[in-house]
């Protein structure tokens, strides 16, 4: 049987001493999908995915990966793991590791395919100890694709990489995201989530705060913001504008955070002598920090998701 | 047991040769110091001292490899490989059963170079059936040496596994009388070795010498030591991977 439904978080929690590290998480991740968990240090990313890997028992809720547990999903091979660190033999070479980890495997794909498709071909023979860390991260990222998983999940992947490794490493992985395979990656890079998850699921203190599509997630917080030069402009008008969230003023530029934009340029050609406009849409960083600050939209996520 | 791991894991110790030949040299110098200066037809315990003294080197040989594969557990423990491991279908049994499988693998080049350095440097004498004895019993009584090697791995720390590894070896091996003869030491000293698994390995080993043949309580011995060594192996690897 063909399920739909990739993995299924219900009312998870967990706690460490004192601290409530995941504070009660709902996420159902569907088959196809490429998904990124963003969030600050502490937001509870890890713990859930530690969790939804069967690492780590949760207090309460439950959690299902494909028809059954997540040591289920592991013991099918269903799932290939990228952790962030550790996890490699350091004095073994990178050829010995990658025959051990097939052999780990049900059904594996040849050494040498994974290789290829990490960018690794040229290392078998390396010792993993005298790699760089970009280097390294691809041995993991070969070690989480060798099972032909269904789904893969990568916990903070180009962490420690430089701009050109990263890349060339979400290139790699956007070749696996072609393969229809499901993907979950934990990130703090915006633009990461931004460029290459179909979904962004934003966590903070432990709860999903926002979840949807990163146009979604930047539409729904700030609309647009104009910036335009306006000599002698009245602030309170402009302030008062219908759709008006915001007016902050640099000198004669005056900065408008606006729902309908359009509108509000209208207003602005037609009653004062602004010129030099811009329009932008927020980034998602914007958006991000403007949940992240408290505005918390968890009540949108239904419609967004 | 799963065969991948086991090739890797040889691989590796045959790359870092330090162990292996440390587990052979050891035994052969020390059983060029007690074991070549005895006069020829001095007896111990009803056989040749010389041979006496050769199956013991090669007991303690043999034990100190076995027990080295606590060095191979504690470095994969420490850097996050055993996390590595639960994301894979491999089964906690069949790792503990490699493990045990790479010590006994480990202990079989001490035997064999300590029994040839015997047979040809120090002229012992045994029949075919007598060899070929001695090093299944000798072999068989490294078991309990690998659950020692798996204890200490789940145990230690990769800084203080070489240190700990090393002290356990030469106390049991001394305490076991595998060193000296525990007749010529004080009464006291016997039984303080009956307490160790290796005053029984020793036993069983010399006793397929013998003319009575092996001794089989001394192999039950062996074998119990084996089972709650293996237990408390078990039980260490089951709190350190369920750490949830």
């Amino acid at each position: 049987m063909t399920t739909t439904t990739a993995v299924s978080l219900r009312g998870v929690t967990k706690k460490y001493g004192a601290v409530q590290a995941v504070a009660g998480v709902d996420l159902t991740i569907r088959a196809g999908e490429v998904v990124a968990l963003l969030g600050p240090n502490g937001a509870g990313k890890s713990t859930t995915i530690e969790m939804l890997l069967g690492l780590v028992t949760p207090d309460q809720g439950s959690v299902q990966v494909y028809d059954g547990t997540p040591v289920d999903a592991i013991a099918q091979g269903q799932v290939g793991v990228m952790l962030q660190s550790g996890g490699i033999i350091e004095d073994a070479k990178v050829g010995e590791l990658m025959n051990l980890v097939a052999g780990l495997h049900k059904k594996p794909m040849p050494v040498s395919e994974a290789l290829d498709r990490a960018g690794i071909a040229d290392l078998t023979d390396r010792k993993i100890k005298g790699l760089s860390g970009g280097q390294k991260q691809r041995v993991r990222f070969a070690m989480a694709i060798i099972p032909q998983p269904d789904l893969i999940v990568l916990d903070e992947p180009t962490t420690g990489m430089d701009v050109e490794s990263r890349r060339d490493f979400w290139a790699s992985m956007h070749a696996e995201t072609a393969r229809g395979r499901t993907v979950l990656f934990a990130t703090h890079y915006l633009e990461e989530a931004d460029a290459y998850a179909d979904r962004v699921v934003l966590m903070r203190n432990g709860k999903v705060v926002a979840d949807g599509t990163a146009t979604q997630i930047k539409a729904s917080v700030s609309g647009r913001t104009i910036r335009a030069t306006v000599p002698g402009a009245d602030l309170a008008a402009l302030a008062s504008l219908p759709g008006v969230r915001n007016v902050e003023t640099r000198g004669e530029v005056v900065l408008l955070q606006c729902a309908n934009s359009d509108d509000t340029l209208r207003y602005l050609l037609e009653n004062t002598a602004a010129h030099d406009i811009e329009v932008t849409s927020a980034d998602l960083e914007d958006a991000v920090l403007a949940i992240s600050a408290g505005s918390d939209i968890s009540a949108e996520q239904e419609s967004l998701a | 047991m799963n065969r991948d791991y086991l090739i890797f894991d040889i691989r590796r110790t045959l790359r870092n040769r330090r162990v292996l030949i440390f587990s052979i040299l050891m035994p052969l110098v020390l059983f060029a110091i007690f074991g070549l200066t005895i006069p020829k037809d001095a007896d111990q315990s009803g056989i040749s001292a010389i041979a006496y003294v050769m199956v013991s080197m090669a007991m303690f040989g043999s034990m100190s490899a076995a027990m080295s594969s606590g060095g191979v557990i504690a470095a994969e423990r420490d850097g996050g490989w055993n996390r590595t491991l639960r994301l894979t279908p491999l089964k906690p049994q069949a790792y503990v059963v490699t493990k045990v499988i790479l010590s006994l693998l480990l202990a079989i080049p001490p035997l064999l170079v300590v029994f040839l350095f015997g047979m040809t440097a120090g002229h012992v004498h045994l029949s075919v059936t007598q060899w070929v004895t001695v090093a299944l019993v000798s072999w068989l009584g490294a078991l309990p040496f690998a659950a020692i090697g798996l204890v200490i791995g789940y145990v230690a720390k990769p800084d203080s596994v070489q240190p700990i590894t090393g002290l356990s070896t030469m106390l049991i091996a001394a305490f076991g009388g595998l060193w000296l003869p525990v007749d010529q030491m004080p009464s006291v000293m016997k039984h303080i070795a009956q307490l160790t698994p290796a005053y029984w390995t020793g036993q069983t080993s010399r006793s397929a010498l013998t003319q009575s043949g092996v001794d089989t309580h001394a192999l039950l011995v062996v074998l119990g030591w084996t089972v709650v060594l293996g237990f408390i192996g078990l039980r260490r690897f089951r709190a350190d991977t369920a750490r949830a």
